[in-house]
Order: C-alpha cells, then sequence, then structure tokens
C-alpha cells in the first residue's frame, strides 16, 4: 500500500529539485546528480559490464537529463525518468559499440547471500553466460527487477513498456535461465 | 506442486547468484561529475581549459604589444623626434609613435606584427580544425576579440601602412571580426562560410608566408599551448 503523504513529499521534492535546476542553480544541479547518480551508475554497470562504458554511459545519461530537464513534466519520479533516460542511453551506446561481452565474473567480486551455499565456478560461469545470452529487453528487465530491485511500474515507464510487457519478459527470461542452468538445477533444487 | 517449488528454489538460487553478475564497482561520482561538467560546459560553448589558455595568450599579446611600442617609443624618444602617441601621421607624417617613418616601421614593431601575426595564424588553425571536426571552438569570440583590438593598433600603426601588411592586416580584421560575432545560436554553416572565406583570400598562406621562421607566441614561450 503506498504511503500517498510519503509520495507527495516525494513529488514535490522532484519539482523543487528540478525548479532549482531550471533556474540555473548549481547546488540544485549537483543535489540531484547526487542523489541519483549511484542508481544509475549500477545500472549502467549492470547491463554493460564494463567500468569504463558505465561512467561513459552515466555522464551521457546526465548530461542528457539536465539539457532535457525542461521536458521532465513531474508525472514519474524524477529517478524513474532518470532511469529512463540512462537505459535509453546505455541501449543506443552498446547497439553502436556493437559486440558483446564475454567477461568473466569475478568470482571473488560474488557474494551469495546464503554463504552455506556457494556455487561452482562453472556454475556462475554458466549463469553469466545464460544472462548474456538473454534477449537485451529481457536482460535488461532481469537485472533491473530481480539484481536491482525495480518495481515493473518503474521498469515499465523506464523502457517504455507496459507493466504486464515487463513481468511477462520477467517470466521468459527467469524460463531461459532456468533451462540454461537444467543441468545444475537437481543439486539446488533438491 | 513439486515442481513449482523446485521452480521457486531455482529461481531464488538464480537472483541470488545473478547478484555477482556485473557486480558495480564504487560509484566514481566526484570524477563523473568533473567530466559531466565539463562536457556541459563544452556543449554551451564554453571551456575552463582553453578559456585560461587564450586568456594567457591574450595577456601575451597584450604584454608583447605593450613591450614593442614601448621599444618603439624609446627609439624614437632617443633619435630626437618624438612626437606626442596622440599625434596622428596627418599632423606628423614623418615619424609616429614607435619612431618609424611613415613607410618604415621600426624593428621593435615589425616584431610585436610578427608576433600578432603568428598568434593569429595559430588562432585561425585551431578555429579552421575545430569547425572541419564539426567541434564547438574552444577559442571564444573574446579571444578573437583580443586579437581585432591588436590588430587594429596594428593598423593604424606605420605597420598598417606597410605594403607587406596592409592587406593582410585588413583581411585578418575581416576574419576576426566574424569570428567575434560567434555566439551558441551560430549554424555550423555559419562557421564554416568563414572558414571558406579564410581559404579564399588566402590569409593562412600569407600569413605563413609574412611571419619569419622561428617566430613564437607568447603562449608558446610560456608553454601554454
Amino acid at each position: 500500500m503506498p504511503n500517498t503523504a510519503i509520495g507527495n513529499e516525494l513529488a514535490m521534492d522532484d519539482r523543487t529539485l528540478v525548479a532549482g535546476v531550471l533556474a540555473g542553480n548549481p547546488d540544485a544541479e549537483r543535489r540531484m546528480y547526487d542523489t541519483h547518480v549511484d542508481r544509475v551508475f549500477r545500472l549502467a554497470y549492470r547491463l554493460t559490464g564494463d567500468e569504463e562504458l558505465a561512467r561513459e554511459f552515466t555522464q551521457d545519461a546526465f548530461v542528457r537529463a539536465f539539457d532535457r530537464l525542461a521536458t521532465f513534466r513531474g508525472e514519474a519520479k524524477l529517478s524513474t525518468w532518470l532511469c529512463s533516460v540512462a537505459t535509453s542511453v546505455v541501449f543506443n551506446g552498446l547497439r553502436k559499440i556493437k559486440r558483446i561481452r564475454s567477461r568473466q565474473v569475478e568470482l571473488d567480486m560474488v557474494t551469495v547471500a546464503d554463504e552455506r551455499r556457494t556455487a561452482e565456478p562453472d556454475l556462475k560461469e554458466r549463469l553469466q553466460a545464460a544472462i548474456d545470452d538473454l534477449p537485451q529487453g529481457y536482460r535488461a528487465v532481469f537485472l533491473m527487477h530481480d539484481v536491482e530491485g525495480y518495481t515493473h511500474e518503474e521498469i515499465a515507464e523506464a523502457m517504455g513498456i507496459q507493466p504486464g510487457t515487463s513481468k511477462a519478459q520477467l517470466s521468459r527470461a527467469r524460463a531461459k535461465l532456468r533451462v540454461a542452468l537444467a543441468a545444475f538445477a537437481g543439486g539446488v533444487a533438491s | 506442486m513439486n515442481d513449482e517449488i523446485n521452480e521457486e528454489r531455482l529461481d531464488r538460487w538464480i537472483r541470488e547468484v545473478a547478484q555477482g553478475y556485473h557486480r558495480p564497482p564504487e560509484t566514481p561520482r566526484d570524477e563523473m561529475w568533473r567530466a559531466i561538467r565539463r562536457q556541459r560546459r563544452r556543449r554551451n560553448g564554453v571551456s575552463f581549459r582553453p578559456t585560461v589558455r587564450w586568456l594567457t595568450w591574450s595577456v601575451g599579446v597584450a604584454a608583447v604589444l605593450a613591450v614593442g611600442i614601448g621599444i618603439g617609443y624609446a627609439f624614437s624618444r632617443g633619435n630626437g623626434s618624438a612626437p606626442p602617441v596622440a599625434t596622428t601621421p596627418a599632423d606628423q607624417p614623418s615619424a609616429d609613435l614607435a619612431g618609424s617613418t611613415a613607410s618604415q616601421p621600426s624593428l621593435a614593431l615589425t616584431v610585436v606584427a610578427n608576433q600578432h601575426m603568428a598568434q593569429a595564424e595559430t588562432f585561425l588553425l585551431l578555429f579552421r580544425s575545430a569547425v572541419e571536426e564539426g567541434l564547438d571552438a574552444p577559442m571564444t569570440p573574446g579571444t578573437a576579440r583580443e586579437l581585432l583590438a591588436t590588430n587594429r593598433l596594428l593598423s593604424d600603426s606605420p605597420v598598417g601602412r606597410d605594403p607587406k601588411y596592409r592587406d593582410l592586416l585588413q583581411d585578418l580584421e575581416l576574419v576576426l571580426a566574424q569570428i567575434s560575432r560567434l555566439d551558441q545560436t551560430t549554424l555550423p554553416d555559419e562557421k564554416t562560410l568563414i572558414t571558406d572565406g579564410i581559404k579564399q583570400r588566402a590569409v593562412l598562406t600569407r600569413l605563413q608566408t609574412v611571419v619569419p621562421a622561428g617566430t613564437t607566441t607568447p603562449a608558446l614561450n610560456m608553454g601554454v599551448l
């Protein structure tokens, strides 16, 4: 159940911040950046897997957002609007680059929530490959929802799709991952 | 029933392991903020580093000009034919502020003129290059205005009556005046027209001909450019 009071407060805060930025207030610009940069950078990194690209896309996203801030109507949250700018920048950037990443997951960076169940390295690699192989839309929805914790409404807004489409794509993404990992499923499921 | 439970467990496991997929490092927020500010300044036609560079350059131009005129003036006093600075050629046709005759600029003024030409050449080369690459010219119109001021001072001096420099100073004035009027609303085509004009009048070639080899700009001397 959404808390309307908090929602209104956030919307008001967004409007105040946007008004400050549009008025040319450098403090407001920095505040807007500081408030949202982590989320944008994390998303860019999840989608690219490359720090340089993630930085570049994050920077481009904010430059574009500042340039187009006057078009922000306040119908969505500022964070969601920024996310839509960022996903557009990342998808366009990746299309331009036209190369498939095959980076290895750095095993020492992987922290499984349940310490008792440590996946084998080849299993993680298999999962990495399976996520890489997902169609771009499925992969984005899976990473945004299951890994970064976005809601379907936020994903829909960011990607210009319906929430129902987001749910359907997540379902298909999970199904594809289950199939890809079927050989390992026995130990996990049992 | 069991299949559903297994699917749920598998999905949960996938979610957990997927946390390590492209795990983001710490956000380099200050570094990215600086880059964003640089990009935005560039897009708005304002660039911090070039501004400093060209500001330094402008100070160099002014300094060289002042020193040159001062030396010329000292020479003229030493020769016992020192007219007041405000004297016009019509009042005193045989001498001018730099101690030169109407047709023969002093050595000091010639040095200043050559420095100015070298700076103008560098400026126009950078301008042309920026236009050709479709970039915002890093040199601001303010720099063109500084050069234009120096150009006009030289045009009013004996250098401006020297056939070697006269026409070139006039063409240079036109080009610098055009660049000094550029602003954010200027279309790329208008910049291209300026570079076409530079080419048609062979301004850069003539500058290279006039400037003696080895002439350096004050900015180069200071290691700024």
